[in-house]
């Protein structure tokens, strides 16, 4: 019997006005699973992230989180998680030591632990060089590391992040990337978005992909390689690669669908 | 394409983009809401404009026809003021989007000029200084019909003298301001210059009490001065012309335009330097030196929890790294010391503080929940994309606000001591009554301050940068409401006041003050247990204002 999800969501559902921006969305993450959320540009990736996180109101549907019902319970729920947003949520004219600590009593730690926990994270981040320097005065790549340390402070049992990786360099990239595998390997649930697909494949155990607000694919990169494999007749794999060996990217043009325009087209160009 | 039809392709374009943003800013509910209040505050302007157009035109034909043209400078003068100064004060009405936006696109730089200056003629400063300068043609023209087309010629120069230079003095302003640091010694300095204004009124007192012919020899120089400035040099070029001497006039004119020319050259310096790519970015290279810093334990607020206290803490850094915030925060008392000083010395007889020098206090008070104003009717202004944080903490908004709150009535109660502090030392130790009225009026003012504060943070926020002095984008919609509230509140509180010396008794304004505090602090409570379903509701709005880029 499989365990109880971590992440639950029934029928998720958001409109803007005419637009659906998400239809119906069905998504299940078990604990401990390192999950990418994937999908093209506005397929509906930020707006399902922010739903789970209580940061926009579903227009219908239901989101449970460690079997809490979001809704009904958003307290509850938002301190038993992480959030790094796209916005990443920073106060600019606090110095770096000072968010932390300011991050780590909004989630209820006492004073001093919020104290050593911040320090502990700055060291980590290697951000502990500059204490006088405000956030606002950070590269993009140090404020991602800092809304990260601030995301986990209080030891979140779940840890959403909407493309971490965007604009940090690769010894920031690795730094980041170290922490999330640590958190996995102490059985927390991570749910992250990226458009980069290298990462994702290297990082996350499961994926979903969402495509025009309806979630098209979901399971393991294995479950999803099989379920391509089945739904492709035989040679007529157009880019010449069995399913079993196909990448997340491939996997993932096969399932979105990506139409190759005609190199003819925009014949002006260059 | 020819340059010629590219420029104007491009010209429209820029057109129909400022007419778009407009458009598409009426789709959602608070667009609307902030067009009626822009209605509303444009019709005051018409009014200020229309009064000036009578008194211009009225005063202008009244000098011309009495041959008294060498009193135009008084009129020049006031449009040149209020020109230059207006729109570095006026930061509720302007709302320019950054034109440095556009260089991406291939602009030529004669363009990039034009839009510039296209863009300070629709600043409201510029449409009423227009209307006072019409006001002049107009009643120059009727008093002496033949000086039409040289006076038009004069008020045109000028007005263009003044376009050119607010928006250069706008030009060099971004530049100091585009550092962090630099911003904020900016601010300090502005401040202090609008302050050096107050100081006009005691210096003309000081002035007045000197013998007369010191007097007339400091107009003499102060005459002969502004007569080759620019205000001076047009109503020069119009009254010399009135008198038939066309050659002075034709100098005049001449000296003007190259006054127009030169500051357009310091224009041209800038915005060739922005059109070439000039990068103003903070993050100057600085060498790293390796800090250790003991463990920051955060503070304790007794009686409240841990997020109060974080908030707490985190709005009293905010504001103390914010130059411009602290100074307007201490202004109430050094408007008691100018007030002493200047024209409301309570020794002279003719004025008000001379007959009621109790009021002090009170009035001090006021203005100290006044200049809160700023920070309390937009208080999640300055945490931009932080906001975010609030709605992803597992905390409730009350918690927040009453954080923020606190530190508002920090602010308050600090600045109503010093004032009491300075009334004291200033104009003699406030009667107790007095005293206790005025602390009785704060405990009704600040709540229900508070209580419409904190509905319009979520109703109508703006993003607002803590380090920078002036030009802010305001909420039409708040800058209205805010003004409502306090007209409420010192109605109500003067109303008392009022009353009490009818009654000859003080401790009366105290009572009803008690009475009205024994409303508005539960309105307040019940408020603020309401601003948790307001805050969830409000949260895309909320969100979507202040974590734009």
């Amino acid at each position: 019997m499989d365990p109880a999800p971590t992440i639950s969501t029934q029928g998720l559902t958001r409109r803007f006005g005419d637009l659906l921006a998400v239809d119906g969305v069905d998504l299940r993450v078990a604990p401990g699973q390192f999950f990418g959320f994937l999908g093209p540009n506005g397929a509906g990736k930020s707006t399902t992230i922010k739903m789970l996180t209580g940061l926009l109101a579903p227009s219908s549907g239901r989101i449970e989180i460690l079997g809490i019902d979001l809704n009904a319970h958003p307290v509850e729920v938002k301190r038993q998680i992480g959030v790094v947003p796209e916005g990443m949520a920073l106060f600019g004219r606090l110095t770096g030591a000072e968010f932390l600590s300011f991050a780590g009593r909004m989630y209820g730690l006492d004073r001093t632990t919020a104290a050593q926990r911040a320090a502990e994270l700055l060291d980590f981040m290697q951000l502990a060089d500059q204490p006088k320097k405000l956030v606002t005065d950070y590269s993009h790549g140090m404020q991602k590391k800092l809304a990260l340390a601030a995301a986990v402070i209080h030891g979140p049992k779940v840890l959403f992040l909407d493309e971490p990786f965007e604009g940090v360099d690769a010894i920031a990239a690795g730094t980041l990337k170290s922490m999330l595998q640590g958190m996995i390997a102490r059985g927390a649930t991570i749910f992250l978005t990226s458009h980069v697909l290298e990462i994702v494949e290297r990082l996350c155990s499961h994926v979903a992909i969402i495509h025009q607000g309806r979630l098209v694919a979901q399971g393991s990169l294995e479950e999803l390689r099989a379920g391509v494999q089945a739904q492709t007749p035989a040679g007529s794999d157009d880019d010449g690669v069995s399913g079993e060996n196909l990448t997340l990217e491939q996997l993932f043009l096969r399932i979105v669908g990506g139409e190759r325009r005609n190199e003819q087209e925009l014949s002006w160009l260059g | 394409m020819t340059s010629a039809l590219h420029r104007r392709s491009q010209l429209t374009a820029i057109a129909e983009l400022r007419w778009r943003m407009f458009v598409n800013g009426l789709r959602s509910k608070r667009g609307k809401m902030e067009l009626v209040s822009r209605i509303i505050v444009t019709a005051a302007f018409a009014l200020g404009g229309l009064g000036s157009f009578a008194l211009a035109s009225g005063l202008s034909w009244f000098f011309v026809s009495q041959d008294k043209a060498e009193l135009l400078p008084l009129l020049l003068w006031p449009i040149f003021f209020f020109w230059q100064v207006f729109p570095v004060m006026a930061t509720a009405f302007t709302n320019n989007p950054d034109s440095g936006e556009l260089l991406r696109f291939p602009l030529s730089y004669r363009s990039y000029f034009l839009i510039r200056l296209a863009y300070g003629f629709f600043d409201p400063a510029s449409a009423l200084g227009c209307v006072g300068l019409l006001g002049i043609l107009l009643g120059v023209s009727f008093a002496r019909p033949s000086l039409f087309p040289w006076t038009l010629l004069v008020l045109s120069t000028f007005a263009l003298f003044n376009l050119v230079l607010m928006q250069t003095v706008f030009a060099w302003l971004e530049r100091w301001l585009a550092q962090r640091r630099t911003r904020e010694i900016m601010g300090v300095l502005f401040i202090l210059v609008m302050l050096s204004f107050q100081l006009i009124g005691p210096m003309m007192q000081r002035v007045e009490r000197k013998p007369h012919p010191e007097f007339s020899r400091a107009t003499q120089i102060v005459t002969q001065v502004q007569a080759v400035l620019p205000a001076g040099l047009a109503a020069g070029a119009i009254a010399q012309t009135s008198r038939a001497e066309f050659l002075s006039g034709f100098a005049s004119l001449l000296f003007l335009g190259t006054m127009t020319l030169a500051v357009g050259s310091l224009l041209h310096l800038r915005l060739r330097a922005q059109f070439r790519g000039e990068n103003l970015s903070e993050a100057a290279a600085r060498p790293v030196v390796a800090q250790v810093q003991g463990l920051q334990v955060g503070w304790d607020l007794p009686g409240f929890s841990q997020s109060v206290a974080a908030v707490f803490e985190k709005e009293v850094r905010y504001l103390a790294r914010s130059g411009p915030m602290l100074l307007t925060l201490v202004m109430p008392i050094f408007m008691l010391v100018i007030f002493r000083f200047g024209p409301m010395n309570p020794t002279r007889p003719t004025n008000a503080l001379s007959r009621t020098p109790d009021m002090a206090f009170p009035g001090a008070a006021a203005y100290a929940l006044l200049v809160l104003t700023n920070l309390v009717f937009n208080s999640f202004g300055g945490d931009s994309a932080g906001v975010q944080f609030f709605y992803a903490s597992p905390v409730r908004f009350r918690q927040i606000m009453l954080g923020k709150n606190l530190t508002h009535a920090s602010i308050l109660v600090a600045n109503t001591a010093l004032a009491w502090i300075a009334v004291s030392y200033l104009y003699g130790t406030p009667h107790l009554t007095v005293s206790v009225a005025t602390v009785a009026g704060l405990l009704f003012a600040a709540p229900l301050n508070f209580t419409a504060g904190n509905l319009l943070s979520i109703y109508s926020p703006r993003k607002r940068d803590f380090a920078t002095f002036g030009r802010q984008n305001v909420s039409q919609t708040t800058v209205l409401a805010s003004l409502g509230v306090q007209i409420v509140i010192i109605g109500i509180g003067a109303a008392a006041f009022a009353i009490a010396r009818l009654y000859n008794n003080l401790w009366i304004a105290t009572v009803l003050f008690l009475v009205l505090a024994a409303i508005s602090i539960p309105i307040y409570l019940v408020m603020l247990r309401r601003i948790d379903g307001i805050a969830i509701q409000r949260r895309e709005t909320l969100l979507a204002e202040l974590c734009r880029a």
